[in-house]
């Protein structure tokens, strides 16, 4: 068996773990910018080959897979689905895991996103409203915007994305003109080279609570729901600073529980059951709308908000990265067999296993991501980790000439595994400890996620927004907004 | 003392100016004498002066998207207004004092800005937490470079209070107290500020924001006066909320000076929660008991005894329906000298009380505070002389009673040994 993997970070690091470890030993190759060492091993070692190339050119994608005569094709990352990869390996009849084109537009438009759950009535949606420039969206941001989320109405790498509290009236002056500034600049810049969407900018209401994203597998007919993992986006400990990628994940069981034996948890099971409701809503909403099948990766990027419960914050059409390392370390069923179920519309044939260990991972990072790139790239990594428990997920680095250097994002991911999340997470904590760079250039993590305080605070916040949640539920309020405005009346959203 | 605040955000685009006002403003309570602000951005300004936040920073302007401040109780003929320099680009706000600086011989020629000027080298975040790392005493520090980095801590004892709290993804704030966190920071539904620990540095630059342990000591000096007086309620010092520990030393006086009257009096604003919970756990009613007029000031922190007064006399109009033929059980949060005390009682038997029996909700202050606090020498202090019979004959009560220093340390919750009892009972952690 052959298996072609498409993409070259962190997250095509565990999948390619993940496939190696498959009973039907598949020879694995794999297709991306940069030569991953950690991937590299992979195809070395399963006698597959490792190609280097633009995973977004279609024709190029599928003369790889044609060339090799490759079982199935798996796609990692977002951006191959925009660009139809997918769609082009199955005019040619090669089988593959990945959104296609058109029901990827879940994630690529985050207005369609938006005015799909809110046509399909699928609750956890959030008020918004989407701008095709940037003058139709200042009377706007003048007049009602408070506390907001401006947001790239395209996924654009991760990136312009900027939350402004504004409920401090004596600093409203100053958030507004940086919320006219960024609005701007999201139109301007981070939107630039992306013409492939009407609208430009998106708004939101600004929402709190512990944030979380469920992956599931689908193949169009049935979903295959993963156990719930936290991401954490901001830079630095302490929950500071700019947003990332995401800087490490956490898991535990289903539902995010605190460790195997405890009963604490972020996520209650009513609320997992909800929020898999919620994805398969979004699924079925997206291949109604575009009459075609969703053969691949689903996830909600969700939080549990005061306003609705489940709320969706974000789709992704494929895994998110760093949770793919926690729910395929997780992941007991052979993922090649999970696979050809979804090739061949089965998936409800499959009845897949989780460990229930608690799984945390920290990404290592240069100095100088996010924001900064140009400065946290191409230094020389040295590894210094004992043989141990915990493992490692390459993601931006890249194998030139024996050296491993950094790509300019996250260089490496720690994985650890435990009995309960802080316990794993020392294990990761450990592992991160090992990385710095040849040259002096300095390196950092996040030393706090998945310790006992942080796994305090979440359960504490979770806590709070399902006070409020339920109360609205047991009023008939659920998702529902009030605004009473002095000349013009009762305002409802929801 | 002093409140200080440090706003580092990464995001140029934002001008902090108005952040640092309102900040400063949630502090202004730590010191009313002098105000200053510095903002770094594409360009350094600084404006500074005489007086309280909203008279100094209103009608001037600095801007930048990084800024260090301080509210001080020092007259600026005192010395210098914070933010000080430390050297030609590092600038330093500073609550509490520095005592001494290992590896340095204190200059007794020299002030006491100019002997830590002296003592300093360099600029980078490593000359800083290197200076920081020598100096002992009772203290917090904010310092600000020209790169722009800002390194801010705690010294070893943990005696003064410093928290961190955040703005989204666009940065951090360090300040005195968690309440400048409700004023400027974002809403954070569990918790607004995190306690910066003892000997705990948090360094900020342009591409990172981290923390460091510059030292590790486990004696803990918390200076008791903050819960008494010196916080806001509505903050947290060392993780415990300053309203609770309030509301306790209430209870507690209730246990400890039980007496008969009709009707329960805090003396504003501190004494307010001291005499609410000495209300519901006995269930004498609590009153209003004064009006003010004019603008609110803390008036034992006024630098002159014709201030202080004046401040009383304006601040405290004594209700005459709530005291008139009444036996009034008087709450105030500490005695000084004990001139505003007698003043008051003076004004509410004039206006009718019947029996006034005062309880204060600290215990007698018998010593000079070494870390800045505005204890004034030790001759002029009526605790430190007068045993409390004798102090409600001068003041003109019926009765007096302090705050037993159990009662004290019971009310905070914390270890005996991990508070600075100093100003109650003279003895001070060494340094």
């Amino acid at each position: 068996m052959k298996v072609l993997l498409v993409g070259g970070a962190g997250r095509e690091h565990a999948i390619a773990l993940s496939l190696t470890r498959s009973v039907h030993q598949p020879r694995l190759y794999c297709l991306s910018e940069m030569i991953n060492p950690g991937i590299k091993k992979l195809v070395d070692s399963s006698g597959g080959e490792y190609f280097r190339g633009d995973i977004n050119d279609p024709e190029y994608v599928v003369n790889v897979a044609d060339k090799i005569g490759v079982d199935f094709v798996f796609v990692g990352p977002e951006e191959p689905n925009f660009h139809g990869v997918p769609d082009r390996l199955e005019e040619k009849g090669i089988p593959c895991i990945g959104a296609n084109r058109a029901v990827s537009e879940l994630e690529m438009s985050k207005a369609s996103m938006r005015d799909l759950q809110w046509k399909y009535k699928i609750p956890g949606r959030l008020w918004y409203k989407k701008f095709r420039t940037y003058e139709e969206a200042i009377p706007y941001i003048e007049e009602y915007a408070d506390s907001i989320a401006l947001k790239p109405a395209r996924q654009a790498g991760g990136k312009g994305v900027k939350v402004i509290e504004d409920f401090q009236v004596y600093l409203q002056e100053d958030k507004r003109r940086v919320k006219r500034e960024h609005a701007e600049s999201i139109v301007k810049e981070y939107m630039k080279g992306y013409e492939d969407t009407e609208y430009r900018l998106l708004i939101e209401e600004r929402v709190w609570g512990p944030e979380y994203t469920l992956h599931c597998f689908t193949d169009g007919k049935s979903v295959l729901p993963m156990p719930v993992v936290q991401d954490n986006k901001h830079a630095f400990d302490g929950d500071l600073g700019m947003e990332t990628g995401g800087m490490g994940s956490v898991s535990c069981g289903m539902n995010l529980r605190y460790g195997i034996d405890d009963e604490r948890s972020i996520i209650t099971e009513e609320e997992y059951k909800r929020s898999v409701d919620i994805v398969r809503m979004m699924i079925e909403a997206i291949q109604r709308e575009t009459n075609k099948k969703y053969h691949g990766v689903v996830a909600g990027q969700m939080m549990l908000t005061s306003v609705w419960g489940p709320t969706v914050i974000e789709m992704y059409s494929r895994l998110g990265d760093p949770e793919a390392g926690n729910v395929l370390t997780m992941l007991k069923t052979d993922l090649v067999e999970i696979c050809e179920a979804i090739i061949g519309e089965r998936l409800n044939t499959i009845k897949a296993e989780f460990d229930d260990r608690a799984v945390v991972i920290k990404a290592v990072c240069p100095e100088g991501y996010p924001n900064r790139r140009e400065l946290a790239k191409g230094h020389p990594v040295r590894i210094n980790i004992d043989s141990g428990t915990g493992s490692i997920l390459w993601a931006s680095a890249e194998l030139t000439d024996g050296k491993i250097l950094t790509g300019g994002s996250r260089i490496v991911e720690c994985v650890g595994t435990g009995s309960s999340i802080p316990e794993a997470s020392l294990v990761a904590e450990r592992l991160c400890r090992g990385f710095s760079l040849e040259d002096g250039w300095k390196v950092f993590h996040r030393s706090d996620i998945g310790s006992e305080k942080f796994m305090e605070r979440r359960i504490a916040l979770a806590n709070m927004a399902r006070e409020i949640y339920q109360y609205r539920e047991r009023k008939g309020l659920l998702g529902k907004r009030m605004m009473w405005i002095p000349g013009k009346g009762l305002i409802e959203v929801g | 003392m002093a409140g200080i605040l440090g706003i580092y955000l990464f995001d140029e685009r934002w001008d902090v100016y108005n952040f640092g006002v309102f900040g400063l403003m949630a502090l202004q309570h730590r010191g009313q004498e002098t105000v200053g602000l510095e903002v770094v951005g594409k360009s350094r300004g600084k404006v500074e002066g005489e007086g309280l936040v909203d008279q100094v920073l209103a009608n001037n302007k600095a801007a930048g998207h990084i800024c260090l401040g301080a509210v001080s109780p020092y007259p600026a003929s005192n010395g210098e207004i914070q933010p000080i320099k430390l050297s030609e680009n590092v600038s330093v706000a500073i609550d509490g004092k520095i005592l001494k600086i290992e590896g340095y011989q204190w200059d007794s020629m020299l002030s006491y800005e100019g002997n830590l000027r002296r003592a300093f080298k360099g600029e980078s975040v490593e000359d800083l937490k290197e200076f920081f790392s020598r100096c002992r005493g009772g203290f917090s520090y904010i310092a600000l470079n020209g790169k722009p980095e800002m390194v801010a801590g705690r010294g070893d004892l943990g005696v003064k209070p410093l928290v961190l709290g955040k703005m989204g993804f666009e940065g951090g704030i360090v300040a005195s107290e968690s309440c400048v966190m409700d004023i400027i920071g974002e809403r954070v539904p569990i918790s607004p500020a995190e306690n910066i620990e003892p000997g705990e540095t948090r360094i900020f630059t342009p591409l990172s924001a981290h923390a460091e342990r510059l030292r590790n000591c486990n004696k803990r000096a918390h200076c008791s006066f903050e819960y008494v007086y010196l916080a806001r309620p509505d903050s947290y010092i060392n993780e415990i909320p300053v309203y609770r520990v309030r509301r306790r030393i209430g209870e507690i006086l209730a246990e400890e000076g039980s007496v008969e009257a009709d009707v329960v009096i805090g003396v504003p604003e501190t004494a307010i929660p001291f005499a609410m919970a000495y209300s519901n756990s006995t269930g004498i009613p609590v009153e209003k008991g004064f009006e003010l007029t004019g603008r609110r000031v803390r008036s034992a922190m006024k630098p002159n005894q014709i201030e202080r007064l004046k401040g009383v006399q304006l601040k405290l109009n004594v209700i005459s329906e709530a005291v008139r033929g009444k036996r009034v059980i008087l709450i105030d949060d500490s005695v000084v000298r004990g001139n505003t005390l007698a003043n008051i009682v003076y004004l509410m038997k004039e206006k009718g009380a019947k029996e006034i029996h005062v309880r204060i909700g600290s215990p007698h202050i018998v010593s000079h505070c070494p870390f800045g606090v505005e204890v004034p020498p030790e001759d002029e202090l009526i605790g430190r002389h007068l045993p409390e019979d004798k102090i409600a004959e001068v003041v003109g009560a019926d009765s007096f009673r302090y705050l037993s220093i159990e009662g004290f340390v019971e009310a905070t919750g914390l270890k005996f040994e991990d508070l600075c009892l100093g100003c109650f009972d003279g003895n001070y952690p060494e340094v």
